[in-house]
């Protein structure tokens, strides 16, 4: 078994809805653009020095629909190599969603209005909890299921099948 | 509790357990399908497993369709790449001017209804025509399914459209689509999968059927799935399809959202703005110069679409300064086109006809270059700022009729205007 997430604590950084990460950290508009590149520019256009702003394990809080259209892995790569230790969203867009499981970014469906450019977060996906404790809020989220966790505990698909060579996926 | 087509299909390749919206599964792929633009990214991901055999590989297609012929020397490459991929490990492969990927499969036979299809591209819902679980997904998942014939899926809430009536002449699947997108907005459908139902759909031809699957990825659908009725079966069947297993929803099933939408009130409907949400009837823009016209991608560039095209144009000649492209989607399309006198037709009348493939839908194959402030309309799915090369020409999106219709006054125009001038000169 792969060991369990533990819980991430970080500072949130704010971004709205409909967040386009095609646009705004792949190489799909930025054509041979290396990813050390892309991670230092990820989404100027919407709140520039976004991403020096980051420190690792800081976490990303979007509105709804965060990584529309149809996205690339390569943005997940990009939000890792920016340090992103984790993404909580009212909601993802359905590529994304799998991106970021597939590639072991740990993300979080929450209503997210409450939480502030700076907070200071939880976020255990295993346990099913978002947290800023110094201003005591808390939030119940939907738990992701053991087949997803397991994937995203491993680092991501490929690793996980890597580590289990009956590439046996885990029961849902 | 009810299921919908979608929760029947998934629970059926995960173990036969009944599942339902918001459940994770495990399920057996049985067709997948990878395309040259992410081709690149797919046979990394399959790489990095370092596997000795691929067993699912025969279920497989590789399709040279995006960079038909290559444009670049790192294109040709990629191309080279995936032939000698299909070489190795038994993959089926379409080459250049085999068509595009969402044709080439339900034409050569690969999936049937019921099936659960995974693609490198957002469009393969256009296999929930033939009453498929089509979906796109990107490298690692098919690296997966390779690997191991499965992959994982959230099952989705459906939304489900019920379309009584009939579309009148001149309205097509595309004009139901833009419906759609003006109503529920660009993405308004993330996530989510569409059934569509009603005395509409079964009264479309199978082609048209492809468009209504194949644009709701403009809505952001995970998937579209219609009905299995004898069209689809005897279109399967003519196709070498395996045996249909049809899936229809339960009168009781759960739906995130359901509504009614009346096909014999649509009219012809255009995307423009750049944004495919902002949707208009033809006639609040009628009379709008036009440039650049162009019909063809997997959304429609189907036979139905030449005809069209061909019906309106036939005996006449395009508007002085307007240059109109037409794509088939597949060579078999090219070809029964050829046997018909479309092309012939379409070529007299000032068309210039591409090799099958997905042409200018991209602009990184055949730039369709508009000129600054020169206006395109297209029979595509995407008019983002920029899709065809040029920031500064606006992109409208309309079906083929109304691509051609106004290719040939150079103004966007009805087309059952066209096709009553027709009938009056007969
Ligand atoms: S025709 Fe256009 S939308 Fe369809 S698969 Fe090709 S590039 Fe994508």
């Amino acid at each position: 078994m792969n060991a369990p997430l533990s819980i991430i604590r970080g500072t949130a950084h704010r971004l709205g809805d409909d967040i386009n990460t095609d646009l705004h950290c792949s190489a799909k508009y930025n054509i041979g653009k290396p990813i050390e590149w892309l991670a230092q520019h990820a989404f100027e256009q919407l709140a520039p020095g976004f991403a020096a702003a980051i420190r690792p394990g800081d976490v990303i809080v979007a509105g709804k629909d965060f990584g529309i259209n149809s996205s690339r892995e390569q943005a997940v790569h990009v939000l890792r190599a920016m340090g992103v230790a984790a993404v909580v969203a009212r909601s993802f867009g359905r590529q994304f969603y799998r991106n970021a499981i597939n590639n072991g970014l740990p993300i979080a469906e929450c209503e997210v209005s409450a939480i502030e450019q700076g907070d200071a977060i939880e976020v255990d996906v295993a346990g099913g909890r978002i947290e800023v404790p110094s201003r005591g809020l808390r939030a119940e989220v939907p738990r992701l299921p053991p087949a997803v966790l397991a994937l995203v505990a491993a680092g991501g698909l490929l690793p996980y099948l890597r580590e289990h060579p009956d590439w046996g996926l885990p029961a849902a | 509790m009810g299921q919908t087509i979608a929760e029947k299909i998934l629970g059926a390749h995960s173990g036969g357990a009944p599942v339902k919206a918001g459940d994770v599964v495990v399920a057996t792929v049985d067709f997948a399908m990878v395309h040259d633009a992410r081709a690149a990214n797919a046979l990394k991901a399959i790489d990095s497993l370092g596997l000795a055999q691929l067993p699912h590989a025969r279920n497989t297609a590789f399709v040279l369709d995006h960079f038909s012929p290559p444009p670049t020397r790192e294109a040709a490459n990629v191309h080279a790449a995936m032939r000698a991929f299909c070489e190795r490990t038994g993959a089926v492969l379409y080459d250049v001017g085999d068509g595009i990927c969402h044709q080439v499969l339900p034409e050569n036979g690969h999936l049937t209804a019921g099936d659960l299809v995974v693609g490198t591209d957002t469009h393969s819902t256009t296999y929930g025509a033939f009453n498929a679980y089509g979906t796109g997904h990107e490298g690692s998942d098919v690296a997966a399914i390779l690997a191991t014939g499965r992959t994982w899926f959230r099952v989705p809430e459906t939304i489900r459209v019920d379309m009584p009536g009939r579309l009148t002449p001149g309205v097509w699947a595309k004009d139901v689509t833009l419906a759609m997108l003006g109503r529920l907005g660009a993405e308004g459908a993330n996530f989510r999968v569409i059934e569509y139902a009603g005395s509409a759909v079964a009264a479309m031809d199978i082609d048209d059927r492809m468009t209504l699957a194949n644009h709701a990825a403009e809505l952001g659908a995970e998937a579209a799935i219609l009905e299995c009725d004898e069209k689809t079966v005897a279109w399967l069947a003519a196709h070498g399809a395996r045996a249909p297993r049809p899936v229809a929803a339960d009168a009781d099933a759960r739906y995130v959202d359901r509504f009614t939408l009346d096909a014999s009130t649509l009219a012809p409907k255009v995307a423009h703005n750049h944004d495919i949400g902002d949707v208009v009837d033809v006639t609040a823009l009628a009379g709008e110069p036009v440039q650049v016209a162009l019909i063809g991608t997997c959304t429609n560039g189907r036979l139905d679409d030449i005809r069209q095209a061909a019906s309106i144009l036939r005996g006449r000649r395009i508007a002085r300064g307007v240059r109109l492209v037409i794509t088939p989607a597949s060579r078999a399309i090219y070809l029964a086109a050829m046997r018909e006198g479309l092309i012939e037709a379409l070529t007299e009348a000032g068309a210039s006809v591409d090799p099958a493939g997905c042409g200018t839908c991209v602009g990184i194959t055949h730039k369709l270059m508009a000129a600054d402030r020169e206006r395109v309309i297209s029979s595509a799915n995407r008019n983002f700022k920029g899709r065809l090369g040029n920031p500064d020409s606006d992109i409208l999106i309309a079906s083929s009729a109304t691509v051609a219709a106004s290719a040939l006054t150079g103004r966007v125009t009805d087309p059952r205007e066209i096709a009553a001038d027709i009938r009056a000169a007969a």
